[in-house]
């Protein structure tokens, strides 16, 4: 247990303790981070993220972001982090819901174009979560 | 001269446009206090975000991202303006939409093209009424700014200047200083300056220069990087709108609430003059009734 993980938003620290280990989604695929870990820079993608302690799993949805492992610390940056506990499942399917219909409405003009990468980075985050509600 | 009751009247209409403006004071006066946490929950990460994008440049020999080049020839520029949704906060939205205009007059001579992105609904209608032809998107900033909101306006604004459709993107917002002060600021967005690379920066300390692997590669985690500034940026400066315009309702209501009071004091002075000469004339009314009959 001396992994010191600390996940790091730009809404705040989703979560930050001592882990036995930490699965991350990289770009290039999952990679589990054990102490003694090199030190490693990689960029992850919207994806699970699961933290492993001596009392079990916890899952953790992350969206775009990248994670610096330094021997005993890591330290993941992302846009978003929900973990499991905090995901209300049907305000989840709701809100990605009520994006997809906005966006099917919005049509292709370019009066829209920032209201549709939220409102696509909102549907993908829903994404994320709803799958570690499956875990 | 006004009557007793015109007077009474006004007296209570200013109580009551005093209880509101006190009560707009405090709303704001916490809505600021959580708009400054939100301002704090955000520095950690922005602060990382840098110094790992320098580790990241340091490492490198050159950096290039499509992001950092610097145009020429700067025909086309767009603006991405914030101001609040709702007024009664002072000059803060006007002090915006003035050094946008600013902006505007000065530069507008040597371009083809000028694009608006509106956050907040102030200054939407302002150039929806104003320049309804170079308004691309605008949309009100709701109450408690989202960073998918952010990324959206910043990567939209970012794709259009890959696409070469746009050679600057600015962004005009106010930067909340303290509670009392609010600054307009203008500050360009792209192209972002590029950070220093292994050549011009020395390595800070020990930990910094310890050999890093970056996965898959530097390029590839730059490319991550860039936009998430860009990103970052513009999340910022909708925070600091968010707290900027609470602070100024507050202050601008406080003022009021202040001048109502002043406004009842003055009146009431009035109404006691008003009600002193009522008695006075009745009082001589009746001794000259009295002095008749003797």
């Amino acid at each position: 247990m001396a992994l010191d993980l600390v996940i790091v938003t730009p809404e705040g620290e989703a979560f930050s303790g001592l882990v036995k280990q930490v699965v991350l989604p990289g770009s290039e695929g999952q990679f589990g981070v054990l102490e003694q870990h090199e030190r490693v820079l990689a960029p992850l993608q919207h994806g699970v993220v699961e933290i492993k302690t001596d009392g079990g799993s916890q899952w953790a949805a992350v969206s775009n972001g990248f994670a610096d492992v330094a021997g005993e610390r890591v330290v993941v940056l992302a846009d978003a982090c929900t973990l499991a506990a905090d995901i209300d499942q049907s305000g989840v399917e709701e809100a990605k819901s009520e994006a997809e219909s906005e966006l099917a409405s919005l049509g292709d003009g370019e009066e829209h174009d920032a209201r549709r990468e939220t409102l696509t980075e909102i549907v993908r985050q829903s994404e994320v979560q709803l799958e570690v509600l499956s875990k | 001269m006004p009557s007793l009751k015109d007077i009474k009247r006004r007296i209570t209409s200013v109580e009551s446009t005093q209880k509101i403006t006190s009560a707009m004071k405090m709303v704001a006066a916490a809505k600021l206090r959580r708009a400054q946490e939100t301002i704090e929950n955000a520095r950690p990460y922005a602060e990382r975000m840098r110094s790992t994008l320098e580790q990241v440049a340091g490492s490198m020999a050159t950096v290039e991202h499509p992001l950092f080049e610097v145009r020429d020839d700067v025909r086309s520029i767009e603006l991405i303006i914030i101001t609040s949704d709702r007024g009664l906060a002072g000059a803060f939205n006007n002090a915006v939409i003035k050094l946008a205009e600013q902006l505007l007059a000065e530069r507008e001579g040597s371009l083809d093209k000028v694009s608006l992105t509106l956050l907040g609904k102030k200054v939407a209608d302002f150039y929806k009424r104003h320049r309804p032809g170079d308004v691309r998107e605008a949309a009100p900033v709701g109450n408690n700014p989202t960073y998918a909101e952010a990324a959206g306006v910043a990567r939209a604004a970012a794709k259009r200047f890959e696409e070469g459709e746009v050679d600057e993107v600015i962004l005009v917002y106010s930067e909340f200083v303290t509670t009392m002060t609010q600054t307009p600021r203008v500050v360009q967005l792209l192209p972002v300056s590029p950070p220093k690379t292994a050549e011009d920066a020395a390595p800070a300390s020990e930990e910094d220069a310890a050999p890093y692997d970056i996965e898959p590669s530097p390029e590839s985690l730059l490319s991550v990087l860039v936009p998430k500034a860009v990103e970052t940026e513009v999340f910022r400066a909708l925070l600091e709108n968010a707290a900027g315009e609470h602070a100024a309702r507050m202050t601008a209501m406080e003022s009021a609430t202040k001048n109502t009071e002043e406004l009842i004091d003055k009146l009431t002075l009035q109404f006691n003059r008003a009600r002193q000469a009522a008695i006075t004339s009745e009082l001589v009314e009746i001794v000259t009734g009295a002095q008749a009959l003797d």
